[in-house]
């Protein structure tokens, strides 16, 4: 959809622009330059808006989004950046190309009619020397290399293997930003402020009639007046009524840079975003108590005085004594209540952050005890949480019927639904839950085996047995295949093998003809394909399944 | 930051720096500016170092992503042995190449790119990070019957596969699965309750 904007409004002031003027060699690269102009200002200030994740997460959680289509479309916000940042690289491109021509044109083409209106300093001056001496030369230049490093590092395979060049490098964005301010700052367009006294095809009585006739058809860069179209010089020397007469030399004055209105207010935006965050994320939380859970996961249970999040939601945890610039996001496997405040994350251990962090929070010698005394805690390292911030699986309460679907670890969001359902379910609009959680391993169960088992005992004991209907998969066959002496009510929910996912569909189909349900899921890329290419095929039982996609990095 | 491997972020940088020098080259000698020879050897050398940069090197911990098609390049590069593996050698390469194409205005930004990149690859290599090529894993042939258990021999109640695994590498330690007589962990009764 932006990209068929950008497409459009490249083309129509590309067309206005050669309408508007006389066909010379130099209007070609003029005219695209121009044109790739205006597109990249409207991408430059549009690829800001979606990084301002706290103004998403509000939007979303407001009353005035009432409709879920706006909601689902602000689960695309990722790809919409990414898109527009396409759209910046093809068409700075197409912008370098056609100023370096238009550079060697205005060495080559010095007017000494217009003086003003030149680029170059005189006749045939070195293209390399205006690029590299005036302002917009030099900013470009500059641009462009900052362009290529966030570019080159902005890739699938750098963002999947080494985030932190990723990071770092796309920070420079800054810098390019201001670079653009400077860039449009070199007063090189020009409009004529003495358009009464000297109007465009007026004849010079001052001037050898040789070069009246070149005035009219030069082409200078002001956009208020046409020419007249279909202009020509013996029309003009028929018509008398149509000559007019010069009565001073024309005057120009830079125009007003465009680009400073386009991107003033997202830019600004944004830095007031995140100065709100940082302002918002300073006070440090307070560790409750720290869990380890088998297979390499470690819960965390902290407060923090005026903190809100909806199920569903992550946060951005930052430990300055792990890393002082680093920080990841994780999220909220419970979320704060009217009754309690205490809100927590589960984290599994890959990598050298999370290591870290754990040996820290649970010190090597008594990592095989589950859970920590209470007097430790002032060993706790500082902890600093940036958030809430939004995430498509708030939507699973709004759906009448929701289908959600967890790959190990991805059970987190989740598990935060399922304690707000605990809490409370009749305020929302949830009326029947399918939860399918896929492990590899059978210990994973125990993460949130407790909490499964209280919710179905609840729902049993207010006569809802099915509103929650839970289905456990082990994908690994070999090995022990019970979750604990205590839990049977999710030994006989526990599948050995992978589901079935067609059978699956179909069942909740016919069990809810009619209806729209909600599949969210959270897991590998895999899973996330089959589960949309299965939401989106019609059934008999009139069901439409609405897949809605998370997008990680 | 200790774990960043700098020579995957080169390695892009140098593919995309090749295709801006054949962009570039392509405007020079296209508008046949002056000296447009210099954009004949851009696109030469444009086309060279994309090629040279085609195949990812394999990362040092975890699994890489390959190009579409990179296996024959890899072929190709691996042939030069310290040549290609070593980053030193790329990065002095690059900037030599890069520097004839910074005398045309129209290829003078691939220069540019193609000097960052060499500058990278040169961090890469004062790093000791080396070029490894990726190898296709050899294909695992499925062993027929590997999986198929052997039935159980008791017939139910059956113990858990703990229990049942000390009688069963008992008797396979006595030779010969022998149908012994039957060990029933719960007292089996045939009365009809």
């Amino acid at each position: 959809m932006s990209w068929s904007l950008s497409v459009r409004c490249s083309s129509w002031l590309y067309l206005v622009i050669f309408s508007k003027s006389v066909i010379r060699n130099i209007c070609l690269g003029l005219c695209l330059s121009r044109a790739s102009a205006s597109v990249l200002n409207l991408n430059c200030s549009l690829i800001l808006l979606p990084m301002c994740r706290t103004l998403l997460a509000y939007l979303r959680g407001s009353q005035k989004v009432p409709s879920r289509r706006t909601r689902r479309l602000l689960d695309k916000s990722r790809t919409f950046h990414i898109t527009c940042g396409v759209t910046i690289c093809i068409f700075s491109g197409v912008h370098v190309a056609a100023h370096l021509v238009n550079a060697l044109s205005f060495s080559v083409n010095y007017s000494e009619d217009f003086v003003e209106l030149n680029a170059a300093r005189y006749q045939d001056e070195d293209p390399r020397k205006l690029l590299f001496t005036t302002v917009p030369g030099l900013t470009g230049v500059c641009m462009v290399v900052v362009l290529f490093l966030m570019i080159t590092a902005s890739t699938y395979a750098i963002r999947v293997s080494n985030y932190d060049i990723f990071w770092y490098t796309h920070n420079l964005f800054f810098v390019f930003y201001m670079l653009l301010m400077l860039h449009v700052s070199g007063g090189l367009l020009k409009y004529q402020t003495n358009l009464d006294t000297h109007p465009p095809g007026c004849i010079n009585l001052n001037r050898t009639s040789s070069q009246n006739i070149s005035l009219p058809e030069y082409f200078s860069e002001h956009f208020h007046e046409p020419f007249p179209e279909g202009f020509s010089k013996s029309e003009e020397f028929a018509q008398n009524t149509f000559v007019k007469i010069c009565v001073e030399e024309p005057r120009f004055q830079a125009n007003f840079p465009q680009t400073w209105l386009w991107i003033s207010g997202p830019l600004c935006l944004y830095c007031a975003e995140r100065l709100y965050r940082y302002i918002r994320s300073n006070k440090p939380v307070t560790i409750i108590s720290v869990i380890s859970h088998p297979s390499d996961v470690m819960e965390i249970r902290m407060v923090k005085e005026n903190f809100k999040a909806r199920p569903g939601q992550y946060i951005i945890l930052h430990c300055p004594s792990v890393s002082a610039l680093e920080n990841h996001p994780f999220t909220l496997t419970m979320c704060p209540t009217e009754t309690k405040s205490t809100f927590g994350v589960h984290l599994k251990i890959v990598g050298d952050w999370t290591e870290r962090f754990r040996d820290l929070l649970l010190p090597p010698s008594s990592q095989d005890s589950e859970i920590l005394p209470f007097i430790q805690s002032r060993n706790y390292p500082k902890l600093y949480i940036d958030g809430p911030f939004g995430s498509p699986f708030e939507e699973s309460l709004n759906y009448e019927v929701s289908l959600c679907v967890a790959g190990g670890i991805g059970v987190t969001p989740f598990a935060s639904i399922l304690n707000t359902l605990l809490d409370d379910w009749k305020p929302y609009k949830l009326r029947r839950l399918y939860f399918i959680w896929v492990c590899r391993d059978i210990q994973s169960f125990c993460w949130f085996a407790d909490l499964l088992c209280v919710l179905h005992n609840k729902f049993w004991q207010e006569n809802r047995p099915d509103y929650v209907n839970i289905q456990l998969y082990l994908s690994r066959t070999d090995g022990i295949q019970i979750i604990g002496e205590k839990y049977h009510i999710l030994n006989s929910r526990l599948f050995i093998g992978r589901p079935r996912w067609k059978l699956l569909f179909d069942e909740i189909a016919k069990c809810n003809r009619g209806k729209t349900v909600g599949v969210f899921c959270c897991g590998p890329n895999s899973l996330s394909k089959t589960l949309h290419k299965l939401s989106n095929q019609n059934n008999s039982y009139g069901t439409r399944f609405e897949y809605n996609k998370e997008s990680f990095s | 930051m200790g774990q960043i491997e700098w020579a995957m972020w080169a390695n892009e940088q140098a593919l995309a720096s090749g295709l801006i020098l054949i962009t570039g080259g392509i405007v020079a000698t296209a508008g046949r500016f002056t000296q447009w020879y210099f954009g004949a050897y851009s696109i030469v050398a444009g086309v060279f170092v994309c090629l040279l940069e085609y195949p990812r090197g394999k990362r040092k911990k975890g699994s890489t992503m390959e190009r579409c098609g990179q296996k024959y390049m890899t072929a190709v590069v691996k042939l030069f042995g310290p040549l290609t593996r070593n980053y030193y050698i790329r990065a002095v390469l690059h900037l030599l190449l890069s520097v004839p194409a910074g005398f045309l205005l129209a290829t003078i930004l691939g220069t540019a790119c193609l000097a960052i990149a060499s500058g990278i690859y040169l961090l890469a290599a004062v790093r000791g990070e080396q070029w490894t090529p990726i190898e296709p894993k050899p294909q695992e042939r499925p062993q027929v019957g590997g999986t198929i258990k052997q039935p159980p021999s008791n017939p139910p109640p059956r113990p858990p596969a703990e229990a049942r695994k000390k009688p069963s590498e008992e008797e396979a330690a006595a030779e010969g699965p022998s149908a012994g007589p039957q060990d029933n962990p719960i007292p089996v009764t045939d009365d009809v309750v």
